[in-house]
């Protein structure tokens, strides 16, 4: 019976993990100010 | 406490068992995504090239035509049109500017490219655009999906503004990266006139108007990362041709734009290590991980049986730590 409680304890942490962590996400950021290029940037080394 | 030790054991090999396949098959498709906010940006170079002279309608060979391709994530359409349709969206606004060895404009193509961030699938929106036209894509463009499959994809084409297929035609290796090799021709097809056009007092109704038209075909290449689905490196053989109409005199066609167009080596150095980066952020979540999480699992496991087992023994007690028996009398 406790051997049982170890596994539910254990598989309902990874659960509520994998859950939070996927809920929040990645953050969307912002739109970059960098203009769409109409010149062309030099060659870097 | 032996009996205590091997049920936390136990709790944590479940917790690390569970853990593999949740990553994989649940995290993962839900985490992993193309960033809204991406900004990117690659020059392209055909050496040398033919354009068309507007002046005399005469193809002159040059040096070099450069084109810069920008891709820029707007955040804020994303979110806007995500509400709407319920899913994760990307909205790049691209454009596509060539540019002759003088420095002076030779073609200006915006885009506007909506896809799900996580499936790379098209999502339709009435901004979406090619070169100020509506239309409604099917397929991909720019950029495959994460873990890109060995078969063919349709890919938009910008001029014909149609998808079409793309053919897997093999694994390469380029600069130490397994990569997928992808050819896409585009036959010869009469497509419009570029809304914007190089010369002041011609435009693509102008241009229509005498009757001649253009025509275009091109053969795409690109290598493609697999694992993150970004190709490291592309080229294309691009033709253009004006034909019929009043404007060639008595010639049947001339060519507008001919060249052979190469990723520029600066910018194929900083995608190969871009991408050399991100395949471990995409591999870690689809291999180390899970594999590492399932190892572990396993191993602990193992210990929590042994432990069990050992606590399990007639007097509960280790053989090693039994004290050692009277010694008999003669």
């Amino acid at each position: 019976m406790r051997a049982l409680i170890a596994a539910a304890v254990g598989l309902a942490a990874a659960l509520a993990l994998v859950l939070t962590v996927t809920a929040i996400g990645a953050p969307a950021g912002e739109t970059s100010p960098k203009p769409l290029l109409t010149t062309v940037p030099p060659e870097s080394p | 406490m032996r009996r205590k030790a091997s049920l936390v054991l136990l709790a944590f090999a479940v917790f690390f068992a569970a853990l593999s396949p949740l990553l994989r098959f649940y995290a993962f498709p839900r985490l992993a995504k193309i960033p809204p906010s991406q900004y990117q940006e690659a020059v392209l170079e055909a050496k040398p090239a033919t354009l068309i002279d507007y002046g005399t309608m005469q193809p002159k060979e040059v040096d070099k035509l450069s084109i810069v391709q920008t891709l820029k994530g707007n955040v804020e359409e994303a979110e806007r049109i995500g509400k709407r349709t319920g899913r994760d969206v990307v909205v790049w606004d691209t454009l596509a500017y060539a540019e002759g060895p003088d420095g002076k404009m030779v073609s200006k193509i915006p885009e506007r490219y909506i896809f799900d961030a996580h499936t790379q699938e098209p999502v339709h929106d009435k901004t979406e655009m090619a070169d100020g036209h509506e239309v409604k894509r099917e397929g991909i463009e720019f950029k495959w999906p994460l873990l890109t499959e060995k078969r063919d994809y349709d890919y938009f084409d910008l001029r014909v503004r149609k998808s079409a297929p793309i053919h897997y035609k093999g694994t390469r290796n380029f600069r130490g990266l397994e990569v997928y090799y992808f050819e896409q021709t585009i036959p010869w097809t009469q497509v419009d006139y570029p809304s914007v056009m190089p010369v002041k007092g011609i435009t693509a109704k102008s241009l229509a108007g005498t009757g001649t038209k253009l025509w275009y075909t091109t053969v795409r290449k690109f290598w493609v990362e697999p694992v993150t689905g970004a190709p490291v490196y592309g080229e294309e053989i691009h033709e253009e041709e004006m034909r019929g109409g009043t404007l060639l005199g008595d010639r049947d066609k001339v060519t507008a734009f001919a060249g052979h167009v190469k990723m520029r080596e600066d910018y194929i150095r900083s995608t190969v290590d871009l991408v050399k980066s991100q395949r471990q952020l995409v591999l870690l979540m689809t291999s180390y991980l899970p594999w590492g999480f399932l190892g572990l699992g396993i191993t602990l496991l193992a210990l929590a049986l042994f432990l069990e087992a050992r606590s399990r023994r007639p007097d509960g007690q280790d053989p090693a730590r039994q004290p050692a028996p009277d010694p008999v009398e003669a």
